[in-house]
């Protein structure tokens, strides 16, 4: 039982991991395209071109994430059939409300978005744009609610035969957990369109190809990068960890690395846990700074993992501390990336600052594996409870199906998924190639004198 | 309130048949009618921008369900646990083979996803309808409701059920031919030229092998599954049912042959939602039957809580009317008549 409900776990997180990567970059992409639209119906002609560009990309990885998020929610019934036994009431009110009011609405304006550009007016088109955004967005609302309801319950009364019963929906939309997840992890999406905008028109730029519409839609990936940056930091980062401490302190000693209860904790910056002598090895600390995040008071007193039971402990604390501090880490790496970029943007040199330009080219993947390990952090660090402090995760698992077939099941996605990587790169890879169409400068000059 | 779930739950579900179910049909079908790029386009044309929304009733069905009958979907999802995955891999071979001659128009490549396109559609729609040939003839559920069935064992009917046996393939072929029916009559309505006269060609025999196979079905379920005997026999206006699902399908036939082309298509959708709805009434209130009566999954067990199941309907009313506002514009938006001259625009 243990090594199949293990097999339950890896090919859950797998599948997860994966869908997350593309909705990250098409609900980040809906914004900018969204501001590329807003700018081409006040006359810019460039940005229309750069957001039929970007659309192109946007379709592709959509698409991507419309493969890889049905077998999730397949999953949950598949794999997790006790938690939806005793809590689909609850948790099939979010899925579903996603499917109604967030999956029709983007499957519907998408088609119009990429096909429509010649029958609709501009300002329609534009609509259709946002209307776009906001299915993204809500579909990334309801299922960060649905996750808010593990990692912190509310609405719900049980029943002697463990089953849940709904006691409020509005309780339950708005959970105070999920709102400030949403928050970040919007940001955290934001940033990666972001990333992977300015790092197309670095390459271009480096390139000399493209370069009218590349170094305009530089400007406005790195103004937009440069606020969701902070914005992931301060207030949401902070607001998360805050939440994390009060209501799963456990989760936040171990992604802290932090073994001992102490007043005037310092903050581990770098370091190895080491779980047989409970310490960091090789460690670089702030003193008092924990204290002074968590409380506001350098000398606060902050429980360490040892003041609770080793059973409630999360079972992968080093893999949860390395998430948590990559994370942490890029976090700060990308403030000042895109605060030099600023800079630059400001002196009015970004699009010919070549080492710059090479380092946001080559920044592309980081804010991927930023969110990545930002969900293994909230995940891992929530074992071993499945429902925070109702339910174990042992519990929520299928129990009719055998270790064989959980494991060709995980070997079949796994081969699958490998398959949609190598078409994805192959075909992002060929879009990149065939980049934005050329933009006719008097063209620009025209429409911008007529927006005028 | 549990019957008033069912009756949206079976409608979502019928409605995902009916919409997805003609996209799937012409996922074969587009590889037997057509003989060139231009054609071929011009079929994918009248899917391509649909098959999302319609395979998003799916999406919207499984949470509802989950929501109202979460025993039933625990014990259903867990016990088809290898089908459902393979479900799973064939919707995502599917998606991509549709979408992604978009990216990549080559001449190689379009013969392998062509083919891709035709073995998942097919596969699909041979294997939603033997799904619902299982739930409909029960499966060995154990007194917590869960069971874990074998793909096959002696293709018969007995104490030990597989997932295939003769009542389920029959199912599956049945489902086939008459989603096959449907997408010709699908590519009637919004096609011209070549393409409709061999969809014309084709419906003719998909309609005399659904009606017949129909038949055959619904002998089967009448043999198979005693509560459908019980139930048609002490409520017998459920006759009703099949009957006018009959009277749809020769209406699919008349209209076909006045040219009435969108109309035969509405005929062929409104003969499966009674087709389904028929089998709902014929199992009712049984979601799932077990082998041993006590066993029975049924609305009532499955189905956590009744109070909020009211005040859900709060929301999902307002969520499907936006629905229906979504699938208007969709569906008007798609070219009254897609010819295949007008398929080189993008
Ligand atoms: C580019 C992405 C990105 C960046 C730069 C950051 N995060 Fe993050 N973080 C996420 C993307 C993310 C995420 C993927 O969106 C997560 C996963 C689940 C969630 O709520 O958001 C997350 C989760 C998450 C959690 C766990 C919440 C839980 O257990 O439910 C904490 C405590 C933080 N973040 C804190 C921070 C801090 C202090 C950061 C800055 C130094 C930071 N994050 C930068
Ligand atoms: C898309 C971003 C997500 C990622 C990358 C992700 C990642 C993970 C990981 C790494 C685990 C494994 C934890 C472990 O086994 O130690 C996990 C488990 C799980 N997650 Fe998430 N998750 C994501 C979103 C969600 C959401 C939105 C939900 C809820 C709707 C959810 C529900 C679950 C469940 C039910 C499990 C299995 C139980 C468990 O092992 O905790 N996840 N996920
Ligand atoms: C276990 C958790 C999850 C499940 C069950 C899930 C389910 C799904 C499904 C079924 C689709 C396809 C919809 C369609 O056919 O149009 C999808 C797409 C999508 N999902 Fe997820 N998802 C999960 C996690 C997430 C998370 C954490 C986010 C964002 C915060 C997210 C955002 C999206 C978005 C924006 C799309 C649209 C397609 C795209 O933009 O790539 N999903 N998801």
């Amino acid at each position: 039982m243990l090594d199949t409900l293990l097999l339950h776990r890896v090919q859950f997180a797998f599948t997860a991991s994966f869908h997350y990567l593309f909705p990250q970059l098409t609900m980040g992409l809906a914004l900018l395209i969204f501001i590329l639209k807003t700018l081409g119906l006040r006359g810019h002609a460039w940005a229309d071109v750069a957001a039929r560009f970007w659309l192109k990309i946007f379709g592709l990885t959509f698409l991507m994430g419309v493969v890889t998020g049905i077998p999730l929610e397949f999953q949950f019934g598949t794999n997790w059939s006790q938690l939806v036994k005793s809590t689909g009431s609850i948790l099939g009110q979010t899925l579903a409300m996603e499917g109604m009011f967030a999956f029709f609405l983007e499957s519907t304006f998408l088609y119009l978005l990429i096909f429509g550009e010649k029958k609709l007016s501009q300002p329609l088109h534009w609509g259709v744009s946002f209307l776009l955004m906001a299915g993204t967005w809500l579909s990334g609302y309801f299922i960060i609610c649905t996750n808010a309801f593990l990692q912190h319950p509310v609405g719900y009364r049980i029943d002697e035969d463990g089953v849940y019963h709904l006691t409020s929906i509005w309780a339950l939309l708005s959970n105070p957990w999920a709102l400030k997840q949403y928050l970040h992890t919007m940001t955290g999406s934001v940033i990666t369109g972001c990333f992977t905008m300015s790092s197309i028109a670095a390459y271009y730029l480096l390139k000399e190809k493209h370069v009218e519409v590349s170094r305009r839609f530089l400007k406005v990936s790195v103004i937009v990068g440069f606020a969701a940056c902070l914005i992931a930091v301060m207030p949401t980062g902070d607001w998360e960890a805050k939440q994390v401490l009060k209501h799963q302190p456990v989760k936040f000693a171990a992604m802290e690395g932090h073994f001992h209860t102490e007043d005037g904790a310092g903050m581990v910056l770098i370091g190895q846990p080491n779980l047989e002598e409970l310490k960091i090895d090789n460690p670089i600390i702030i003193p008092h700074v924990l204290s002074f995040l968590t409380y506001s008071s350098w000398n606060a007193e902050v429980k360490g993992l040892t003041a609770y039971d080793r059973d409630l402990w999360p079972d992968n604390i080093e893999l949860l501390y390395f998430s948590y501090h990559i994370m942490a880490g890029l976090g700060t790496l990308f403030i000042a990336l895109m605060g030099l970029s600023i800079l630059m943007l400001l002196k009015g040199k970004l699009h010919t600052t070549r080492w710059l330009l090479w380092l946001l080219m080559l920044s592309l993947p980081f804010p991927f594996i930023a969110n990545t390990a930002g969900w293994f952090t909230a995940e891992i660090g929530r074992q071993p409870w499945l429902i925070y402090g109702l339910m174990k995760t042992a519990d929520g698992a299928s129990r009719n199906i055998s270790e064989g077939n959980v494991l060709f099941t995980l070997l079949g996605f796994m081969g699958l998924y490998l398959l949609l990587s190598v078409l994805y790169f192959f075909l992002a890879t060929r879009l990149i190639g065939q980049g934005p169409e050329a933009l006719n400068l008097n063209q620009t000059d025209a429409a911008t004198a007529e927006g005028a | 309130m549990e019957t008033v779930w069912l009756l949206l739950l079976v409608f979502m579900i019928a409605t995902y048949v009916v919409l997805d179910g003609f996209d799937l049909g012409v996922g074969v079908l587009h590889l037997l009618l057509a003989r060139n790029r231009a054609e071929q386009k011009q079929i994918m044309q009248s899917i391509a921008p649909l098959w999302d929304g319609n395979e998003v009733w799916l999406i919207a069905a499984g949470g509802t369900m989950m929501m109202a009958f979460p025993g039933f979907l625990s014990s259903m999802f867990s016990g088809f646990y290898l089908p459902l995955t393979m479900v799973v891999w064939l919707l995502i071979f599917r998606a991509i083979s549709i979408e992604l001659p978009h990216f990549l128009e080559d001449s190689l490549w379009i013969h392998f996803w062509n083919m891709m396109l035709f073995v998942s559609s097919g596969l699909l729609i041979v294997i939603l309808g033997a799904a619902m040939a299982n739930v409909f003839r029960g499966v060995p559920l154990d007194a917590t409701g869960s069971f874990f069935e074998p793909l096959w064992t002696n293709f018969r009917i007995g104490k030990q059920t597989g997932i295939l046996d003769w009542f389920t393939i029959l199912g599956g072929i049945t489902s086939a031919t008459i989603l096959l029916h449907h997408g010709a009559l699908w590519l009637i309505a919004k096609t011209d030229g070549v393409i409709q006269q061999r969809a014309l060609k084709g419906a003719a025999w998909l309609w005399g092998g659904s009606l017949l196979l129909t038949l055959v079905m619904f002998a089967a379920c009448y043999q198979v599954q005693t509560q459908a005997r019980g139930n048609f026999s002490s409520h017998p206006w459920m006759w009703i049912l099949p009957v006018l699902a009959l009277l749809s399908l020769g209406g699919s036939l008349l209209f076909r042959k006045r040219q009435r082309h969108l109309s035969a298509f509405l005929c062929s959708g409104a003969f499966i939602y009674l087709f389904l709805f028929g089998g709902t009434a014929a199992l009712y209130p049984n979601l799932l039957p077990g082998l041993n009566p006590e066993h029975h999954l049924t609305i009532y067990n499955t189905s956590p809580s009744t109070e909020k199941l009211a005040t859900t309907l709060w929301w999902w009313i307002p969520g499907i009317l936006l629905v229906g506002v979504y699938f208007t514009i969709l569906f008007r938006s798609l070219p009254p008549v897609i010819s295949a001259s007008s398929t080189d625009e993008h």
